[in-house]
């Protein structure tokens, strides 16, 4: 600070005190080494008495203390505070704490200029209007100016652009990228295997929000809370796939509460980085050191969050419940096809049913005299026995229907290599069984121990069992019946399971009894793969004592009439023989299914078969379309204050509420999700849009107003400009949180205008640009080299939305560290804006984690920029640029003009929206004439050089100079400028 | 609590000397060698005789004292006691007990530091690792060679100054790039992971048909287009810039130079093992770590897989040590004859240990046992340590500590002593605080020092 300048509390006393003071007194208490505080307004009255300790000559009293390691008080800092003593000490809240007003000033510039003057800087110029137009295109869409653009732009064209450009799809592209990455958005779940989930849907949520502009407290709410809206719609639901984004864990043997209790506090943190701008994290183990946050308000926050029906041991594959299906509109009218297609085909079917009914009888008069005429359910039949006989040790004896199998706790009979059936896939057993021991495997593909890995149907204790494991204590599925089956007497058994993962997928008739079963183990979150063959009467370390017969195995959930129909050992014939009324419900299932199979007429065979072959149909698109992980509020879950942070030591109960030291909720407002959204976007919120407007203000000048974007709060940065702040965040919410109003007003500033030069003095006064006396010039964000890249070279395939896909990657990163294959796209996939680039949190894209973009591993604001050798060799040398500098030779040639000059002038217009000076073009052209010396020389080189990516080489080109130019566009892909916003 | 001044953001040249550290380092690099996967401790290093006698027997609740166990053996029904299944001697002066499985480490008994008291807080792999490599069980901290190049900078002129090194081939649990990532640190400080399929480095090598004299000339003519630019804008990013594509170009000779083994000679080589001029393996890393020592990188980290014995241990574990056993030693000589131990640290380990009960299937042939985060052992060569040294000590069952209990966060901040580095002012401000690698503990195991 200036001296002889007024002493402000919250710029220049607060920081000192918040650094060295509030550890040991302030606003945490478990940590407060005496009554005496420095947060709070109390503090006022103890300048004197900190003044005296900070001076203290005595080493054993002085504050900070040395005993403790620290060291007494700069200098200045300890002139600071006797200057604020001298002008009374007076005490100021925090200032983010207290909501904006708005400050006197007539807009950006003159808040810039004013701070300029403070110092004795000037603004700069304005920028050439290639320079302004190339930077706005970057910062509005994160492409270039088309050349042609760029050739005839003037200033006076400007506003005309950005409007145009904020309307523009790419331009919500832009917007989606950020909020992407603070939304720790990924295509894997993050945690050791990290296996796949799918949440583009949400993704294309995001970007339809941008582009049409939506405002930001609705965008907020819908992502919140957009389920407890009234009569959500679809989007209104995807939407809250936000607070689904966080990592989740599939690791065997995790402690189910200690990662459910994670993704609730990662909801919580980052709703506070994202919104509030606030470090609420640091009071998840104890009262935040330096910001009026305690551990209560972490809980009361985590409240809002905690009634989530989900599990802390997720799927490693594939979205975790809850989830939707997201169609998109067109996935949506045509599943609503299919839908109508499948009314009117069970309306045509039954419209028919009376007929049907006639033709049955008249169908059974005419069998019920065929000797032996029967029927079984064939479809998806894949194992068939009626042991009629057996091997050694197994014996035959009098079946069910025929011979039967007589096992004697010794015996198996091996089906072979059938039945592999897995965690999604559904199937179904039917069998006949005499149980003569408790415990006994009836069928099974399992490895023979009783954790084995595998599928079986048992008889433990007496009842029936069932079992499907990866491994036994933490992945399977495993269900009994709640009834014993009878020893020593025929029962038959019919088992389906639907392919959910689930034990309540599972039924289970026992002689066409439906049976009450009792799910004890619910946790198949893995496929399985036994390597033994499909046994009856053995595997998972038991045997069968007893017989067993007419053992059948579908590859298919049967239906309940299918199921039943299994049992029925009377043949068709003798069930039509038996009176309509005294036929039991499995008859009558099986005698109606054998007529519809074999006895009906052609016209309802064939509407059967229709509404049958609709229903598929339906069922199979509705099976291809997208899901997205939702936010859903199931029964209240009570919220614990969690002591150290820790899952496992509960403290007080909490109910869910804002943090305290912020303005209340309204009492209007419900004490959900709901509220909590209405809450943050409300008028008194003193961060959210201060918080919105500083990384809006980072995204065009490199540096927040506020550096520390992720903290607003004590120990975050004064800001630069506070009144500019202030004045955005009031404007921002005065024009209805409209984005893209703010977005140009910043554009259309003086401020953002300036040239981005300056002069040594310039650099030496203001480094970072923090007072704003020049344009921003830094480095583009990681996506953005390379969709610029692609967009220089044509290769850009723009279209906007949809599925993640995998553009180059070297070979082998998956495999190294967690295995799985990396499968590059062909075509468009390779060639898509970055922000659908496939994202493995784990081993995250090497060229996005070059160029400094956050890992997605958690909520990340802040931008940073390094400059480093990885990134050299990856722009001169990763076949994504080495085949755009290709193509971006092709275009020179094709497009550029006839002479090397006015080629090298074109490509300079293509990637720097400019004529290039005349030391460029020479250096260019150097370039040039010595790659086709040397491509002469060598045109096998010349051809090998052009070898990289899979687009086609116009082969109507000459090589040499192909090879040549190849050379000098990725010289300009290199540069300096080309990778930064000037 | 001032950030210090040698902390400095310019890396890539060296920083290190005396005056620049908190205290006179006794190590100038670290070679980690991470055993991913948690090996047992009561295979190789924990040696309980009287768990013989116990064989079968359930684990004692006396031992256990409800302490939590993973879900995957937390619904067994029975917890049966396996001692090992493999026979222990004493060795060198120090008498360390050694397993059959590592012979050649039993022969540099007397240069180890044996810490048989490490335990750490998470009882599965991805926290577990986490934890121990970068503080936090919760992905978004720095690793620790991040913290390392930050703190010291690099002494290598044309390589990167924290390089990872992963064995190929085998299976075991998955990595993650955040255990060599920057968190919040700058990039600058990441892991540079050097690659054994494809280019050692990512993006190293060339296109085709581009030479070493045309990427030269490519470069002067970038350089000249730049400094244009500079001397236009005045910025020095631009500057810093020219100097990277500068060191990238030197990098792009000085990795192939440091995989070329022609100039080694044989009998080293064949120390390291018969694999050890097979790419990927952990004998050839081994080599190369010794290589980027002498090169001047200061943190090298290895990882070797395949140590989470569940089941198959009896076949397994075996199979781990005669890929391991020989090249970490012979590291450990190959460094001492040539001077360089007294100032490289040597680190073995993974991220947990291993239960006394058997979990799965226990049969004549095989057992399995669970992770065990309460107590494993680790060794240290070099750097430092104090060489011939036994450190801690377990109760009968190598369940819990009994004496001399080493926190992971001890052990880093040991690490980091060794290096001349006080762990409680290696700090990073981010989101409103001092970020260090042992969060707010640890302490110094003065103990295992050399004094």
């Amino acid at each position: 600070m200036l001296a002889g300048q007024q002493v402000e509390f919250n710029r220049d006393i607060r920081p000192i005190l918040s650094d060295r003071c509030f550890a040991c007194h302030g606003p945490d208490a478990a940590n407060r080494k005496s009554p005496l505080r420095l947060d709070v307004p109390s503090a006022a009255g103890k300048g004197s008495e900190i003044y005296a300790r900070v001076t203290e000559t005595n080493i054993a009293k002085r504050m900070p203390p040395a005993y403790a390691g620290h060291a007494a008080l700069a200098k200045s800092d300890i002139e600071t505070i006797k200057r604020w003593i001298d002008q009374g000490a007076p005490w100021q809240n925090h200032w983010s704490l207290v909501a904006p007003t708005r400050p006197n000033g007539g807009g950006i510039d003159e808040f810039v200029r004013r701070r300029l003057q403070r110092d004795g800087l000037k603004t700069s110029a304005q920028a050439p209007a290639h320079t302004l137009l190339r930077r706005v295109y970057l910062d509005l869409t994160g492409l270039p100016p088309s050349p042609e653009l760029a050739a005839k732009f003037t200033i006076a064209d400007y506003e005309r652009v950005v409007d145009q450009l904020l309307a523009s799809p790419e331009h919500a592209e832009r917007m989606a990228q950020r909020w992407l990455e603070w939304a720790r958005y990924a295509d894997t779940n993050g945690y050791q295997s990290d296996g796949v989930r799918d949440m583009w849907r949400w993704r294309d949520w995001v970007i339809d929000a941008y582009k049409t502009n939506m405002p930001f407290d609705k965008f907020t709410i819908e992502q919140i809370a957009g389920d407890l809206l009234p009569n959500a719609t679809l989007p209104q639901k995807i939407a809250t796939g936000f607070h689904r984004n966080h990592r989740t864990n599939a690791e065997g043997g995790i402690v189910e509460e200690e990662f459910r209790v994670e993704y609730v506090a990662d909801r919580v943190e980052t709703t506070a980085t994202v919104w509030l701008g606030l470090t609420l994290g640091c009071a998840r183990c104890h009262d935040h050191k330096y910001d009026p946050l305690t551990q209560k308000d972490f809980y009361s926050m985590f409240a809002f969050y905690n009634n989530v029906p989900e599990r802390g041991l997720v799927y490693n594959f594939g979205n975790e419940e809850p989830t939707i299906k997201a169609p998109t509109p067109e996935m949506a009218a045509k599943l609503a096809e299919y839908d109508a297609k499948l009314r009117s085909a069970e309306a045509n079917w039954n419209a028919l049913s009376a007929q049907s009914g006639k033709e049955r009888k008249i169908w059974e008069r005419r069998i019920k005299d065929r000797k032996e005429y029967d029927w079984r359910v064939e479809k998806g039949l894949i194992i068939y026995d009626d042991l009629e006989s057996c091997d050694t040790p197994c014996t035959v004896t009098e079946g069910k229907r025929g011979k039967a199998a007589q096992f004697n706790g010794a015996a198996q009979v091996s089906a072979g290599d059938k039945a592999n059936f897995n965690y999604m896939s559904p199937y179904s057993f039917a069998a006949w069984v005499k149980p003569e021991s408790e415990n006994g495997t009836i069928l099974s593909r399992i490895e023979d121990y009783w954790e084995g890995e595998g599928y079986g149907l048992y008889v433990k204790q007496g009842n029936l069992h069932f079992v499907a494991t990866r491994r036994y204590t933490d992945i399977s599925l495993r269900l009994e019946t709640e009834e014993k089956l009878a020893q020593g007497k025929w029962q038959h058994l019919a088992f389906t399971y639907d392919g959910t993962r689930k034990g309540a997928g599972v039924r289970i008739w026992i002689d066409g009894r439906p049976a009450k079963i009792k799910i004890t183990f619910d946790e198949l979150t893995y496929p399985f793969g036994p390597k033994v063959p499909f046994l009856i009467g053995s595997g998972g370390g038991m045997k069968f004592t007893g017989a067993i017969d007419d053992v059948r195995v579908f590859d298919r959930a049967l239906t309940e009439e299918e199921a039943l129909s299994t049992a029925v050992l009377e043949t068709i014939d003798q069930i039509a023989a038996i009176p309509e009324k005294r036929r039991t419900a499995q008859q009558r299932a099986k005698l109606q299914l054998a007529f519809l199979d074999q006895g009906a007429s052609a016209p309802i065979k064939d509407t059967l078969a229709a509404r049958d072959a609709a229903r598929i149909e339906r069922d199979k698109y509705n099976e291809t379309l997208p899901t997205v992980m939702v936010m859903v509020e199931g029964p209240k879950r009570q919220a614990y204050l969690l002591k150290r942070g820790a899952y496992d030591a509960r403290g007080e109960a909490v109910e869910s509420a804002t943090p305290h030291a912020l303005p209340a909720m309204k009492p209007e407002w419900p004490r959900n999700r709901l509220g909590l959204a209405q809450w943050l976007v409300d008028r008194h919120n003193p961060l959210t849009a201060r918080v919105q407007m500083n990384r809006m203000w980072q995204m065009f000048f490199g540096t927040g107003l506020v550096k520390t974007v992720e903290d607003l709060g004590s120990q975050g940065e004064w800001p630069s400009h506070l009144a500019l702040l202030d004045y955005l965040a009031v404007e921002f919410m005065d024009r209805g949180w409209d984005l893209r109003a703010m977005e140009k007003l910043i554009v259309m500033s003086e401020a953002y205008r300036q040239t981005s030069a300056a002069s040594p003095e310039q650099w030496q006064r203001d480094p970072e640009n923090r007072l704003i006396s020049r344009g921003p010039r830094v480095r583009l964000p990681a996506a953005f080299v390379r969709d610029q890249a692609l967009a220089v070279s044509g290769l850009l395939v723009n279209k906007t939305g949809g599925p993640s896909v995998k553009p180059y990657q070297p070979p082998g990163l998956w495999q190294e560290l967690s295995g799985g294959a990396y499968r590059e796209d062909k075509g468009d996939g390779l060639y898509r804006r970055s922000l659908y680039t496939y994202w493995k949190r784990t081993v995250a894209p090497p060229m996005m984690i070059n160029f400094d973009s956050p890992t997605r591993e958690g909520c990340v604001v802040r931008e940073t920029r390094t400059n480093t050798p990885l990134q050299a060799l990856n722009l001169m040398n990763d076949v994504t640029f080495v085949e755009a500098a290709r193509k971006f030779a092709e275009r020179m040639i094709r497009e550029g003009g006839a002479s090397v000059d006015d080629r090298v002038a074109y490509a300079w217009r293509v990637a720097l929206a400019r004529a290039p000076s005349a030391k460029e073009a020479s250096a260019a052209r150097l370039t040039y004439d010595r790659f086709v010396k040397k491509f002469d020389a060598d045109p096998k080189a010349a051809e090998r050089s052009l070898n990289a990516g899979a687009s086609e080489r116009d082969k109507s080109l000459n090589i040499t100079e192909l090879a040549a130019y190849t050379m000098v566009a990725s010289l300009i892909l290199n540069l300096d400028e080309t990778v930064t916003k000037e | 609590m001032k950030r210090r001044t040698f902390l400095t953001t310019a890396a890539l040249h060296s920083l290190l000397n005396a005056q620049a550290t908190h205290h006179a380092p006794k190590a100038k690099r670290i070679i980690y060698l991470f055993q991913s996967g948690g090996p047992s401790q009561l295979e190789l290093f924990d040696y309980k005789p009287r768990l013989r006698d116990k064989y079968k027997e359930e684990l004692p609740d006396s031992i256990r004292m409800g302490q939590r166990l993973t879900g995957m053996s937390s619904t067994q029904s029975t917890f049966p006691v396996v001692p090992a299944r493999f026979s222990f001697q004493q060795h060198g002066q120090s008498g360390a007990w050694i397993s059959e499985l590592l012979p050649h480490t039993a022969k540099i008994a007397d240069k180890l530091t044996v810490v048989r008291s490490i335990h750490t807080e998470a009882i599965n792999h991805d926290p577990a690792v986490t934890f121990l490599q970068t503080g936090s069980q919760i992905a978004g901290r720095p690793s620790m060679g991040s913290w390392v190049s930050y703190g010291l900078g690099s002494e290598a002129k044309d390589l990167p100054g924290f390089v990872v090194m992963i064995s190929v081939g085998s299976g075991g649990q998955p990595l993650y790039d955040r255990l060599w990532g920057s968190g919040f640190l700058p990039t600058q400080y990441q892991g540079v992971k050097f690659r054994s399929v494809g280019d050692p480095v990512l993006f190293l090598r060339d296109p085709e048909g581009v030479s070493r004299e045309d990427r030269r000339a490519y470069l002067d003519s970038l350089a000249a287009i730049n400094q244009s630019k500079f001397n236009e804008t005045g910025d020095p990013e631009i500057a810093t810039r020219i100097a990277q594509y500068e060191m990238a170009f030197q990098m792009q000779a000085s990795v192939p130079e440091l995989t070329d083994l022609s100039k080694e000679s044989a009998s080293v080589v064949e120390s390291y093992g018969a694999d050890a001029r097979k790419p990927g393996t952990f004998a050839y890393n081994c080599l190369m770590a010794r290589r980027l020592a002498e090169r001047g990188v200061r943190f090298i980290q290895l990882y070797h897989r395949d140590w989470d014995h569940h089941g198959g241990l009896q076949k397994g574990l075996p199979a781990r040590c005669r890929e391991t056993d020989q090249p970490a030693a012979a590291l450990v000589r190959d460094l001492e004859q040539r001077g360089m131990l007294q100032d490289t640290l040597v680190v073995w380990g993974g991220e947990f240990g291993r239960t006394v009960y058997c979990q799965g299937r226990l049969t004549d042939q095989d057992y399995g046992r669970d992770h065990h985060p309460r107590c494993f052992t680790m060794w240290m060569a070099g750097g430092g340590m104090k060489p011939g040294l036994v450190y801690g000590e377990t109760d009968d069952y190598s369940y819990n500590i009994v004496a001399d209990p080493v926190h992971v966060h001890d052990l880093q901040a040991t690490l980091l002593h060794c290096l001349g580095i006080d762990h409680t002012k290696l700090t990073y401000r981010y989101a409103g605080r001092y970020f260090r690698l042992t969060d707010v503990h640890g302490n110094v195991v003065k103990k295992i020092l050399q004094s």
